[in-house]
């Protein structure tokens, strides 16, 4: 019986090959991004879930209350650790770590006719020995115990110890310099991390190395004030703890510690397990993974699915007057309706056994591209996952049933006798509407994400082009280690480099006016005793800074030429903060940072905002003044027209004047536009899935209208007899699917606003959703259903009449 | 063998109601071969439908081997049609997608056959039909005699009781035709009740009795010598 069944099902596919063709690419697109976002969501699932106690494990995060309500951060001060393991015994494990952005390290010195190499490793971090009881990497040598012990030892990973050894296995023993200054021994070689971790840890030097006396860091062990957003602290909580209990406790905490004034600067608890969704807190490498993102995207390729199954289920019920033979005859021939169900639904597994085979070989091609455009690691041989397995079979069964069902009950569902002389009066045209109703169903899904991605690509277009108040254009921005050695040498480098002919113009400052490294504070206003309730970003900078980057004064004028703080710049923001409404009245009044006698001085002038931060965010207040050894970048303004020998003659100057260090350098606009990754990755899968919806519901269609222009051969021969023109019968197959699409655009247009504009609300800087970009959806859909209808259209009307009246 | 008694059935469409049978009474004994005559639209194929159980009729009795079955369920109507009765149609309603083989193989899978058991009949049945060279070909190869004789073959492989034709050689030349009333004569000859629908009056010779209908009711009855 079930022999018989897949046997009938298969030549049935073999005779119907375009149809079938339709329906398993189709499907196979459809069921591919399924799988894709499944594996997407399946990589972002399992970050961290592979440490023992990972239920237990917290992050402390600080909750910072303002006026505005609370913000979070990953960073906590120094001493947290500490004396979290002093007050709090019952807490079993604490565990400090520390990133060290950016750092430079020397291999080898320039004696014996050796030259040294010199790395530079963003994942570098200061840990705490705990931390490995904590989270469970792998070692490979070393004593995870015992390494990172002392001061002044690291652990490598593997491809960190190749990379700098040759082969981990010579690492053990040898010294690395960090930047030209202290070595650090090697004492253990770790695992290369797994790529679900937000631990991207590569180079991990002893956390005792920062509170060594000696250290940069070593005063601000007793610092209750200062939060390091690079300094986390992770503890194990016993079983059964309350954790709405153990908050409170670290607001007892804070409040025994930190300064009255600073007590609401809080702490609480973050879970391990929240960590990776969470975006508001930082993460050290990795980006975070909302929640929300992950609904959207699974909602995605649901409905990639759904409308890949309607495709199935369209063309399978307009197929149905042709099956209804064989219908009427297995029916008098005594088959049951059970039977012919699962003969239909067998043809119908076929198709997808094979649609799921299909979108395995898309998936794996795919995969590449995938991993670079989202920048994640996902490993070709998933397949051999069993997660990955068990999705794929749920999938056949999903759509099997989804897909398979309906058309199979309307089948069997014939009259034997009607079946065998094709009489379907009734159930022809109730299937038509369901039909519609799927079409419409395909367009709607397939208009909302192509109004989604719409907005998207123009809120980018909008990100890169909307002025920042100040010029970005042609600067380049190189780092240097801002050690005392080094910023002697600065005001040389700086003359070097203004005699090059293609540079314009040279500043030194702690940043560039927008960036993602920041520093802030609160201060005193006008002598007040108080600190005021919100922070101001810093921006030490010469006064080059301000001509370099055309930043415009609204009042005063910009600070003199020094290298201590003696006077002032601050924005607009910063007045509408404290209530100044008239910029010259700011003007003469007194600053003091820091609690600092020698930060107190007068502000000078006002500038009008620029953009400090992506254009997500608001401009916050700011405050600027030179301040000569905190610069660690030189900004250079290049005349656009020679941009390869200024780079080449930069790069010489700058190893000239910092033999010992690496050589980098950025282009500004380039690190402005890294700010909206995201949301050019979003747009970028955006764009691919509207794609794919739109190209699948034009297959259905397309299978549709040929399917349409068979069954109307008669129709349309009988029309042209009696003086039909050709584009009247193109019309009367294009209206109805006008219509349709015009139909599902009244739905899908108010779900795409209310999306998009959802979407749009948590950007600070955003678009108005005009009728633009909706007109331009329906109008996109309208053209490509036209010109997948089209051809079949135009080629029924103009087939001969007298053939396709006799052939009937 | 069937006995029906005042048998009604309408057909409705949104307007009309048409009368196809009309308090029709009639009786066909085991091993009987009727003709069933008239001109369309008589009620020729509705009668035909009903005594084959694929429609039940709207008013009266219909005894098929003294069961009432007028009011069966179509599971059971089902059930008794597959082991009981094998049809032939004037267009031989093969499935293009199955092979003659597979085609006449289709009723002793649906009554439960062994595997085995249903290679030995068809190929019995085939053989008989002289067609067994044809096994492996698919309907749309053969010439419409030779589909017609697998149809034949098909509706007796379950050696039902009673076969039902409905014009037989309609869609065939004369010499196919003749082929085809020779077959059934032969089985009828081995025991199988057949009626038989035809517009031919020399299709109509083959049979012992001829029924003449006209809007749903018998006119007469002629019996053959």
């Amino acid at each position: 019986m079930i022999k018989n069944s897949i046997k009938t099902a298969w030549r049935s596919l073999l005779r119907n090959k375009s149809y079938a063709l339709i329906n398993i690419v189709g499907l196979a697109i459809g069921i591919a991004a399924c799988l894709l976002i499944f594996l997407i969501v399946n990589f972002e699932t399992s970050f961290d879930n592979f440490h023992k106690n990972k239920g237990q494990i917290y992050r402390i995060i600080s909750a910072i209350h303002t006026p505005q309500g609370i913000n979070l951060g990953s960073g906590v001060p120094l001493p947290t650790a500490e004396s979290i393991r002093l007050d709090f015994p019952q807490v079993k494990q604490v565990a400090a770590i520390m990133l060290e952005f950016g750092a430079h390290f020397t291999i080898g010195d320039n004696s014996q006719g050796q030259t040294a190499k010199i790395f530079k490793e963003d994942d570098t971090f200061y840990v705490e020995p705990q931390f490995f009881d904590i989270f469970n990497f792998g070692w490979l040598a070393g004593d995870k115990k015992t390494a990172l012990s002392d001061p002044y030892t690291v652990a490598l990973t593997q491809n960190e110890a190749d990379k700098f050894f040759g082969d981990w296995h010579n690492a053990m023993g040898k010294v690395i310099k960090l930047g030209d200054k202290k070595g650090y021994k090697v004492t253990g070689i770790l695992k290369n991390m797994p790529a679900n971790t937000d631990f991207p840890l590569k180079v991990v030097m002893s956390y005792s190395s920062i509170r060594a006396k000696g250290s940069d860091y070593y005063d601000n062990f007793k610092d209750w004030v200062s939060i390091y957003g690079s300094n986390n602290c992770f503890i194990v909580l016993p079983e059964g703890q309350n954790i709405a209990q153990f908050n409170n406790q670290l607001t007892a905490f804070v409040k025994k510690h930190k300064p009255a004034d600073y007590a609401k600067d809080g702490m609480q608890l973050q879970a391990l397990g929240n960590m990776h969704y969470d975006s508001e807190v930082q993460l050290f490498r990795t980006d975070a993974f909302s929640k929300s993102l992950i609904r959207s995207i699974s909602l995605v390729g649901l409905f990639l699915l759904i409308i890949a199954c309607v495709n199935f289920i369209n063309l399978a019920t307009a197929q149905a007057v042709n099956r209804s033979k064989e219908v009427g005859i297995r029916k008098v021939l005594g088959s049951n309706r059970e039977q012919l169900v699962i003969q239909f639904i067998s043809e119908t597994l076929i198709v997808t056994v094979f649609a799921v085979l299909l979108s395995i070989l898309i998936a794996e091609a795919v995969l590449p591209y995938l991993n670079h455009l989202l920048d994640i690691h996902l490993s070709n041989d998933f397949i051999l996952a069993p997660p990955v397995i068990l999705f794929l079979v749920l999938v056949i069964a999903g759509v099997t049933l989804l897909a398979g069902l309906y058309p199979a009950m309307i089948l069997s569902g014939f009259n034997p006798i009607a079946a065998l002389k094709n009489k379907f009066v009734s159930t022809k045209s109730s299937g038509v509407s369901l039909r519609r109703g799927l079409v419409i169903l395909q367009f709607c899904i397939a208009q909302v994400l192509v109004i989604g991605t719409l907005v998207i690509i123009k809120q980018v277009d909008y990100f890169r082009n909307k002025p920042l108040g100040f010029a970005k254009d042609a600067v380049v921005t190189v780092p240097f280690q801002n050690d005392s050695v080094s910023l002697t040498r600065i005001n040389t480098l700086r003359d070097q480099l203004l005699q090059q002919p293609g540079i314009n113009k040279v500043s030194f400052s702690s940043a560039s006016p927008s960036d993602n490294m920041g520093w802030s504070t609160d201060f005193k206003y006008n002598n007040s005793s108080k600190q005021t309730d919100f922070n101001a970003d810093l921006k030490w900078a010469d006064v080059d800074y301000f001509s370099l980057y055309k930043l415009q004064l609204v009042a005063g004028h910009i600070y003199a030429k020094t290298d201590t703080v003696h006077e002032y710049v601050v924005n607009e923001a910063l007045l509408k903060k404290l209530g100044i409404t008239n910029p010259n009245d700011a003007i003469g009044k007194n600053l003091e940072l820091f609690n600092d006698k020698t930060k107190n001085a007068r502000i000078v002038g006002v500038v009008k905002d620029f953009n400090v931060r992506s254009l997500k965010h608001d401009i916050p207040p700011v405050i600027m003044a030179a301040y000569k050894s905190t610069y660690q970048v030189i900004n250079i303004k290049i005349q656009p027209t020679n941009i390869k020998e200024s780079l080449a003659s930069i790069e010489h100057l700058w190893n000239n004047t910092f033999p010992n260090n690496l050589y980098e350098y950025q282009f500004l606009d380039t690190k402005i536009a890294a700010y909206y990754k995201s949301e050019e990755q979003q747009s970028d899968l955006c764009k691919i899935f509207a794609g794919i919806a739109i190209f699948i519901s034009c297959l259905g269609l397309y299978g549709l209208i040929s399917f349409m222009a068979l069954q109307r051969t008669r129709e349309v021969g009988i029309r042209k007899t009696l003086g039909a023109s050709v584009s009247s019968i193109v019309y009367l197959f294009s209206k109805e699917f006008t219509v349709l699409i015009l139909l599902s655009f009244a739905i899908s247009a108010p779900l795409g606003w209310y999306f998009m504009n959802k979407w749009l609300m948590d950007i600070t800087y955003r678009i108005t959703l005009g009728p633009g970009i909706f007109l331009l959806a329906i109008a996109v859909s309208i053209v490509i259903a036209w010109l997948t209808v089209g051809y079949k259209a135009v080629s029924a009307a103009l087939a001969n009449p007298v053939k396709s009246l006799r052939s009937e | 063998m069937i006995k029906i008694t005042n048998l009604e059935k309408f057909y409705r469409t949104e307007e009309v109601e048409t009368i196809a049978l009309n308090k029709l009474s009639m009786h066909v004994d085991t091993g009987e071969f009727v003709a069933i005559m008239g001109p369309s639209g008589c009620g020729k194929s509705t009668l035909l439908n009903i005594l084959g159980m694929l429609d039940d009729p709207d008013e009266g009795s219909y005894v098929f081997n003294d069961i009432e079955v007028a009011h069966f369920t179509e599971r059971k109507r089902a059930d008794l049609r597959k082991h009981n009765i094998g049809f032939v149609f004037q267009s031989f309603n093969l499935i293009d997608e199955l092979t003659v083989f597979e085609n006449v193989e289709l009723p002793l899978i649906y009554t439960g056959v062994p595997s085995a058991e249903r290679v030995k009949r068809v190929e019995e049945v085939l053989d008989k039909m002289q067609i067994m060279h044809r096994r492996n070909h698919y309907p749309q190869q053969l010439s419409g005699g030779q589909q017609q004789r697998v149809a034949i073959a098909r509706a007796v492989v379950n050696k039902p009781k009673l076969i039902l034709a409905d014009e037989p050689t309609g869609n065939l030349d004369s010499s196919n035709g003749n082929d085809v009333m020779e077959l059934l004569t032969d089985l009828n000859e081995q025991g199988t009740t057949i009626i038989m629908v035809t517009h031919s009056e020399h299709d109509a010779r083959y049979s012992h009795r001829i029924i003449r209908l006209l809007d749903g009711q018998t006119v007469m009855e002629n019996i053959m010598i």
